[in-house]
């Protein structure tokens, strides 16, 4: 015989169990026998809170299932919406405070073709479409000799380091003015944008913008519309280069130009200084080229000048030396050594006095006697 | 540097100038001196050795 079970009897503080204690119970059963797993279905009910947690359900035709996704697991992904099909990896758990049954969210997929970030990015770049930001009218044409050249990225990637090299070999020129930035994290977008903002108030002839390789996660701060429409509205031409070739990003469709890495980005914004100097003096020989040119009848008049003053200056030089062959043969005539030749001498003593007169020469005074082909010593007897 | 490329720009005009027309001795010297200044000073702009880097701290977005 089975004893009626007496309810009341066993309604007892004792026999009672609390709610805590059942929601706590219940946690626990639930957590043992569901590991995280996947779930599919449909997003409904999407709210995204101020602290950044998301709170939505999952359902499918019968059933529904809350669920929520922390900041820190979210904040590299774009805005789900309703009605979104998607896979979870969550963790099923209960939520004691309201006692439901919850899955704490640690991953999200959409299903549809590439994903949440395809999705969101066709949004975004709808939205630039519709306001003219991707119009190709808008380019800019770049400064062919920038002064100030502006980098945002981050202080210590690679990407700088091969801008900098790059600009450093070939247009030491310039001024780099590097502002550092967050280029991937939950602070990325905000730290873009807050470069940007720097950048826009200084003077600034060209701004490069550039970000390594990475996965869709990693870049996708450069897929911002808020990061897009800031890099529109910057006051000099931009070049975008985020990413690796394959990877287009908004940044690269609004960019004034889109580089396919960061050291083709530092090639586009500069000239070669090389190449510069030998204009410089291909420039400096036309002009030398072009004033012998200007002033060529100038220059040939002063040359007819120049003749005239010439064969003036000869007939002058000619007439005088004719004259000086007179004067030279009429010297000759005068000569001393002519008048020796003919048979003359001429006495001197040691002195060299000429002894011209019997007074000079007493007996015993010793002479030279200069005769036509030589000298001869003498002395009077 | 948009002075360089303004530099650039008119001695380009001063060479196509003397290379065109005829002008008379007196003007085309002073486009030649002006040229051969411009050309000095665009080499000493072109001199700069090394290239200045300097980093500019990002300040907080207001928001």
């Amino acid at each position: 015989m089975v004893q009626p079970l007496d309810i009341f009897a066993a309604a007892s503080a004792e026999g009672a169990w609390t709610v805590s204690e059942v929601t706590k119970r219940a946690k626990s059963v639930i957590e043992a026998g569901l590991p995280p797993l996947w779930i599919r279905g449909e997003i409904t009910g999407f709210k995204a809170w101020r602290s950044g947690h998301w709170y939505f359900s999952l359902r499918d035709k019968s059933a529904q299932i809350r669920c929520v996704m922390f900041a820190k697991q979210n904040f590299r992904l774009p805005t789900p919406a309703d009605g979104m099909q998607v896979f979870v990896f969550a963790r099923p758990s209960m939520y004691e405070e309201k006692g439901e049954f919850q899955l704490t969210v640690m991953e999200l997929l959409s299903t549809a073709e590439g994903g949440l970030w395809k999705l969101a990015f066709e949004k975004a770049k709808a939205a630039l479409t519709k306001d003219g930001l991707l119009d190709p009218a808008r380019k800019r044409r770049l400064p062919p000799f920038p002064r100030r050249i502006a980098v945002v990225t981050s202080p210590d990637g690679a990407a700088l380091r091969d801008i900098q090299a790059v600009v450093g070999r070939r247009w030491p020129v310039a001024e780099l003015i590097v502002v550092p930035a967050q280029v991937q994290g939950n602070k990325a977008e905000a730290s873009v944008c807050s470069a940007l903002n720097r950048i826009s108030r200084l003077p600034v002839d060209v701004l490069i913008v550039a970000r390594g390789g990475g996965s869709v996660e990693d870049l996708w701060a450069f897929n911002s519309e808020r990061v897009a429409r800031a890099v529109a509205a910057m006051p000099m031409p931009v070049i975008s280069a985020i990413g690796h070739e394959t990877d287009v990003s908004l940044c690269d469709l609004v960019a004034d130009l889109r580089a396919p890495t960061p050291s083709a980005a530092a090639e586009a914004a500069t000239p070669d200084r090389a190449e510069v100097l030998v204009k410089c003096g291909v420039l400096g020989q036309r002009l030398a080229r072009a004033l012998r040119i200007a002033s060529r009848h100038v220059v040939e008049r002063l040359d007819r000048a120049g003749d005239r003053l010439v064969r003036c200056m000869d007939h002058r030089l000619e007439v005088s030396g004719s004259r000086l062959t007179a004067y030279g043969s009429r010297l000759d005539a005068l000569s001393p050594l002519k008048v020796l030749g003919r048979g003359y001498a001429v006495a001197r003593d040691a002195d060299g006095t000429v002894l011209k007169r019997v007074a000079q020469l007493p007996p015993g005074k010793e002479f030279q006697l200069r005769v036509t082909d030589g000298e001869v010593r003498g002395r009077v007897q | 540097m948009a002075e360089f490329s303004k530099q650039l720009e008119r001695l380009e005009a001063i060479v196509r100038r003397l290379e065109s027309e005829d002008l008379d001795l007196d003007e085309a010297l002073k486009l030649f001196e002006e040229g051969v200044e411009r050309l000095r000073v665009a080499r000493e702009q072109l001199a700069q050795a090394e290239l200045k880097v300097k980093k500019v701290l990002e300040i907080e977005s207001p928001s």
